[in-house]
């Protein structure tokens, strides 16, 4: 960069602060033990992070348990562009989903708008050394100068791991891609757009089943969209689909091959009082997840959580105030885009404990036994390693307190929309734009220890 | 009326986003353009009544699949289905039988396309068309704004006074069987439509040729059409905006209202960014 007089003046922040748009994290997923933890970003790109194990020396730290450490990385899906309807295909993640893990190596699927793969990552740790035609570069050795034979053996080298695409499965959707969800049978999975559901078979690319159909014949007379969709975690013929319009849909696969006829629908009657011209935005359900049990499900809207029981379809059993502070604001948070914002929502492992992301890289843990919920930040300026965690509180009208942020102070360009929690254990994963957090609950897991 | 003013300023954000869609990368983002454009009705929905009616409309718009009814008196012969609003603006707005009939006229009448009220006319009768017509019709404020528009409705009375109206359309009598009715309208507006559909087709097919190719691939030609109507005239945004069913309902007796607007210069504003 060229040096002139005015350079001084320049105010170079904005470099300091510019995030490249393909690093900004689309996607966060642990594996089903929580030893991988994958996350995808806006430019194709997967990285796979692992647990480092824990040392099994006795006089380790207090509290010590395994940070996390890059795995992997890899190229998951290319810009592509669609000749016939000249459509540029985004290479953006939307959702990654690991399999069950079956043997050495670990599978994962991802997709973006419209293709989904699934991906091996296996380990290679010993190579064979001692060709008899090649030699160590690989280069095909001239017979004369091989005087003896020897058997090639195996010798440990350093780690590498591999990720090879096992499968395609494309040219399933019309529409943007927004869920995928692994079966409980290991076998299927399930892949959800704006309008239709496919089932697909893992070992199967050129063929899915189409469960769910909710395009009209006029697309006119469009309403909903289809939001999100997951599989039961342990009934393998119930998956459920959220819409556009705050309705929950539980299907049962058994009862017809086209599940457009749902077997529950789970929905709340609108409060008139809170009537606006955006009412109809924020009642979308951004997310739906059912809980470990498999009894509850999780959604989300954009100023609220709210848990359902799956026995009790007329309304929530709990419902959460994520930031009702910004119910006044609706219209600046639509000319700004805010509005259209998807947030997901988690479980914690043993579904007592329930988490969503907001702006100004907070986000939201709610006890749902005391019914409280706290607030708090994803930012590295005020998180060292191994700091605690404070809560921050939302300064609305009202006693302020040292410390309050102020409503209108928010950075609505910080959000946190992308999140994953530990199967088992008190970690989360908080994806805030490009930076990922991995929050450790240590406090626990010593009282647990002793 | 400040209300109008912000229903305005989200109008015209609301055409600014659906526009802007059509250039992001990735393709027509199908649920965040119906979300838009759910916005943008109900923007228009108070935009285009007075506050009273306003009230009732957003209790209204709530209901799914929310059918055009054409009469008060045959709205009477349903009180269960009414609304409570409806309820109120039948009671608080007595409304002679002429005029139920007059505008069941209108809707009968689609060959006149040049004039104004004809294209309130044919829109009402595409919008018998387009909605799927097994439910009970509710009007909401169609009352209010027919008060607004007799005047301008009745120069036309005596060229179509002559119209044959299906019997049924007698706000008088007694017809129990009321899809009956709304599907003989249907039938008589399909076969009087394709008179008057080609020259309105043809005004917005010639703009709509070239951005339906990047619409179509995800079959959201309203959204598409939303764009064509916007650039291309005022009138066209009531043929085919009004396509939807909800939003029929209440447009019904506000096309009229529509033209009136149409001279203002807050919509000129709004289109020119087009």
């Amino acid at each position: 960069m060229g040096e002139d007089g005015e350079s001084p003046k320049i105010n170079h922040s904005f470099l300091r602060d510019y995030v490249t748009e393909a690093d900004v994290i689309s996607t966060v997923e642990f594996n089903q033990t929580g030893d991988l933890l994958a996350t995808g970003d806006k430019g194709g790109r997967v990285v796979i992070f692992q647990r480092e194990t824990e040392s099994k020396d006795e006089s380790e730290e207090l509290g010590e348990s395994g940070e996390y450490n890059v795995y992997s990385t890899f190229q998951s899906h290319e810009p592509d562009f669609d000749y016939l309807k000249s459509l540029e295909i985004e290479e953006k993640i939307n959702k990654i989903r690991w399999l069950p893990q079956q043997n050495a190596a670990h599978f994962l699927l991802s997709t973006n708008d419209k293709t989904i793969k699934l991906w091996k990552v296996s380990e290679r740790d010993k190579r064979p050394e001692g060709y008899n035609l090649k030699d160590e570069e690989g280069r095909i050795k001239d017979i004369s100068t091989v005087t003896s034979l020897r058997v090639p053996v195996l010798k440990p080298t350093d780690l590498m791991v591999e990720v090879r695409p096992r499968r395609i499965f494309a040219n399933g959707h019309t529409y943007h891609v927004n869920s995928i969800s692994v079966n409980s049978d290991g076998e299927t999975y399930l892949s959800a757009d704006d309008l239709r559901i496919n089932m697909w078979h893992l070992d199967i690319t050129d063929r899915s089943f189409n469960i769910v159909d909710i395009k009209p014949a006029n697309m006119e007379d469009l309403t909903e969209v289809i939001t999100a969709a997951e599989f039961h975690p342990q009934h393998c013929h119930l998956f459920v689909y959220s819409s556009s319009k705050g309705t929950l849909r539980l299907c049962d696969m058994r009862e017809s091959a086209l599940c457009d006829k749902h077997s529950k629908i789970f929905e709340e009657p609108e409060d008139p009082g809170n009537r606006s011209f955006f009412s109809e935005i924020i009642s979308s359900v951004s997310d739906v997840k059912f809980s470990h049990s498999g009894r509850y499900l999780l959604t989300r809207d954009y100023l609220t959580v709210k848990v359902w029981d799956l026995n009790m379809e007329k309304g929530p059993v709990e419902t959460y105030q994520v930031h009702e502070y910004l119910r006044s604001k609706l219209c600046s948070l639509y000319e700004n885009d805010c509005i259209f914002d998807k947030f997901e929502c988690v479980w914690n492992s043993t579904d007592s404990v329930i988490m969503t992301g907001a702006y100004n890289s907070f986000f939201r843990m709610f006890d749902r036994e005391t019914g409280r919920g706290v607030t708090l930040e994803a930012w590295r300026e005020s998180s060292k390693p191994r700091a605690v965690l404070r809560t921050r509180r939302i300064y609305n009208g009202g006693r302020r307190r040292r410390g309050d942020v102020g409503v209108d102070s928010l950075d609505f360009t910080k959000k946190i929309l992308h999140m994953a929690w530990h199967p088992a254990e008190n970690i989360i994963a908080i994806a805030a734009t490009n930076n990922l957090y991995i929050f450790q609950d240590r406090v626990n897991a010593e009282n647990l220890k002793t | 009326m400040e209300y109008k003013v912000e229903a305005h300023r989200i109008m015209s954000i609301s055409l600014g986003k659906i526009y802007n869609s059509r250039v992001q990368r990735g393709g027509i983002k199908l649920h965040k353009n119906l979300l838009v454009s759910l916005v943008l009705r109900s923007a228009r929905q108070v935009y285009l009544s007075d506050y009273y009616s306003g009230a009732c409309l957003n209790a209204q718009s709530e209901r799914e699949g929310n059918e055009w009814d054409i009469t008060d008196s045959e709205r009477e012969k349903f009180p269960p289905s009414a609304t409570e609003c409806d309820r109120v603006e039948s009671t608080e707005e007595p409304q002679p039988n002429e005029q139920p009939e007059k505008e069941r006229e209108y809707r009968e009448n689609d060959d006149e396309v040049k004039s104004d009220q004809v294209d309130c006319t044919s829109t009402l009768q595409e919008q018998n068309q387009n909605s799927s017509l097994d439910s009970v019709a509710k009007v909401s404020s169609e009352t209010p704004p027919e008060s607004i528009t007799e005047p301008k409705e009745s120069p036309s009375d005596s060229a179509v006074a002559e119209r044959d109206s299906t019997p049924e359309a007698n706000g008088e009598s007694h017809q129990p069987p009321k899809p009956h009715v709304c599907s003989n309208r249907k039938r008589s507006a399909e076969e009087s439509e394709s008179g008057d559909s080609p020259q309105k087709r043809t005004k917005v097919a010639s703009s709509n040729a070239k951005e339906d190719e990047e619409a179509e691939e995800m079959d959201t030609s309203n959204v598409s059409n939303l764009i064509t109507i916007f650039g291309s005239s005022f009138s066209g945004l009531l043929s085919k905006e009004s396509a939807k069913p909800e939003a029929e309902a209440e447009d019904s007796g506000q096309i009229c209202c529509d033209q009136m607007l149409k001279n203002l210069n807050p919509w000129s504003t709004a289109i020119v960014a087009f």
